[in-house]
């Protein structure tokens, strides 16, 4: 017996048994691929050679349908393009078709906008931290942030009557106002949950457990998350400080003050899971932040400007960026003087992120694959519009 | 040997941290509750004004004019009207909505001039054929709605028209403060 182990090993070399590659399916039905998204793993044992994302289960064509419906009737599918933070989206479509058209908004408007955007950009982030916890196997958090994301809900509701699917935006502003005292309980929640980030923290964030699973797996340099065009948290998670609402800012972001968090790597290396998962948490502080000033700086007018009925813009086409919650999201619009939009491209931030999972993976354990599309926050709708 | 009981120290410090924040919920309010009937009143009427639910059309106050069928992005509205010949008034014929085409998305309601077509904080829209999700509202062939100058006189119309406009009025209009 021990003479054919010896050889064996010898046949091997110092490598010991001799082991067989093997091909995986991760998903598309899989509780951490967060939507219908499949990964193709090569692996050996359990260390990963390769992991493929095999994205396309979700295509809808959103931006084909774009051209059927016209300007107006495009705003509710922008809420499906990422459904965790519709607002954004709803902005960029809306910013697109105004700057087509060269509509002002008005001021009240854009700050509808701000604060909506925001409360929504808590949400999306609360159910990536708690979704990430759930992941690793922590499922008490996720509680936690479900909690305080009903509670946005129940604003966002107020606020438009819906809890997900928001349709609030339109071109040239916003179709509802704020309601009576909607202000003052959007700042009682502010108040509140700024707190809960705290012991979010403490519960999560720094629980060594937690830190081991996910510190110095998968680490991304500065360069290479700018050479694979990563945006948002993913890409201040390597230590670049970019924000599309400080460093080109539209809307009314300018006026507000606010930081830009970015990865510390002070649990591990710049640019590990744990950093990218911990920009988030810090980012949620700065939204409350400029929620706030924007409560506190609501200036008073009507919401919206005046639009025709029968939106026909002027030929030509825009690109414009709004900072989703999964980053710089891109809306670009060509018209043709039609009321259909001639062609429609919207870039996202989940996308880009599937680049990267492939160069990343080689070494990690399968295990680690969860770790890492769970920091990178990819919302399987968005991938594919 | 030193960092590894570090690393036991530090985790069982961690756990009782994150313990002692669940076992503080003991003595925190409860935020859930049972879904049907452990509240006083219905769950609808705890919902906002603004609520956007099943679609509901009041044919008293309809006029015809088809906005919110041109307004749908998913066509499913259907509306039949023609104009009589003799008494020139809008006669409805058909109005159905597919409920289970529609995404509540409020783009119809808002340019109805009177709030005819309106959300309601009805949700719970499950059924077993996808054919009796189509609400037809037009039972026979109706004379719509013709908008009189100055207040509602009628009886049977008046609050409903009143609820129409208060509908309307909660979408911002351009101009207004």
């Amino acid at each position: 017996m021990t003479v054919a182990i010896d050889v064996a090993l010898e046949r091997e070399g110092v490598g010991g048994l001799e082991t067989e590659e093997m091909t995986l399916n991760m998903g598309p039905q899989h509780p951490s691929t967060h939507g219908v998204l499949r990964f193709v793993v090569k692996a050996d044992g359990e260390v990963m050679r390769r992991a493929i994302p095999d994205i396309g289960y979700l295509h809808r064509s959103i931006e084909k349908i774009s051209e059927k419906v016209g300007y107006h009737g495009f705003m509710p599918y922008t809420d499906r393009v990422d459904y965790v933070s519709a607002m954004q989206c709803n902005q960029g479509w809306a910013m697109a078709c105004e700057a087509l058209a060269g509509i002002t908004v008005p001021r009240r408007g854009e700050y509808c906008r701000v604060i909506a955007c925001e409360l929504g950009r808590i949400a999306s982030h609360l159910i990536s931290v708690g979704a990430t916890g759930m992941d690793i196997g922590a499922m008490t958090p996720f509680t936690h942030c479900i909690r305080e994301r009903e509670k946005i809900n129940d604003l966002l509701e107020e606020l438009c009557g819906a809890r997900l699917t928001f349709n609030y935006m339109r071109i040239g502003g916003c179709a509802w106002d704020l309601p009576p005292g909607f202000a003052a309980r959007a700042l009682d929640f502010i108040n509140r949950f700024e707190p809960l980030i705290d012991e979010l923290n403490e519960l999560l964030s720094f629980n060594k457990i937690f830190v081991e699973r996910m510190a110095n797996v998968a680490v991304i340099s500065a360069e290479k998350a700018i050479a694979y065009n990563l945006v948002g948290p993913n890409l201040r998670g390597s230590g670049v400080r970019y924000d599309v609402r400080r460093d080109v800012p539209y809307s009314v972001y300018s006026e507000f003050q606010f930081d830009v968090p970015i990865g510390t790597g002070e649990k591990g290396t710049l640019g590990d899971s744990w950093d990218r998962y911990m920009v988030r948490c810090r980012e949620m502080k700065e939204c409350c932040r400029i929620v706030r000033q924007a409560i506190e700086g609501l200036p008073a007018g009507p919401v919206i400007a005046k639009v025709p009925r029968t939106f026909k813009p002027p030929r030509g086409e825009v690109y414009v960026r709004v900072e989703g919650s999964r980053g710089d999201m891109g809306w670009y619009v060509v018209s043709d003087g039609s009321a259909f939009p001639y062609r429609t491209h919207i870039r996202t931030g989940s996308y880009t992120a599937m680049s990267i999972v492939e160069e990343l993976s080689p070494g990690l354990m399968i295990a680690d694959l969860v770790a890492v599309i769970a920091s990178f926050d990819i919302v399987a709708p968005e991938v594919d519009r | 040997m030193a960092s590894y009981f570090q690393n036991i120290r530090e985790t069982l410090g961690t756990i009782f941290e994150g313990l002692a924040i669940t076992a503080s919920h003991f003595v925190r309010k409860p935020f859930t509750l049972q879904y049907p009937d452990r509240i006083d009143i219905p769950i609808q009427d705890t919902l906002p004004f603004r609520y956007r639910g099943l679609l509901d059309v009041d044919l008293e106050i309809c006029t015809g004019c088809l906005a919110c069928e041109r307004a749908c992005p998913i066509d499913c509205i259907v509306i039949d009207a023609r104009k009589d010949t003799q008494t020139r008034e809008m006669i409805l014929e058909r109005f159905d909505i597919d409920l289970a085409k529609c995404m509540f998305c409020g783009l119809c309601s808002e340019p109805c001039p009177t709030g005819s077509i309106h959300h309601t904080p009805e949700f719970e829209g499950a059924d077993y054929s996808l054919e009796s999700l189509v609400r037809r509202f037009v039972k026979a062939p109706v004379a719509a709605y013709k908008p009189t100058k100055g207040p509602e006189t009628d009886p049977t119309i008046g609050p409903v028209l009143k609820r129409g406009l208060r509908y309307l009025d909660e979408f911002a209009s351009p101009g207004a403060s």
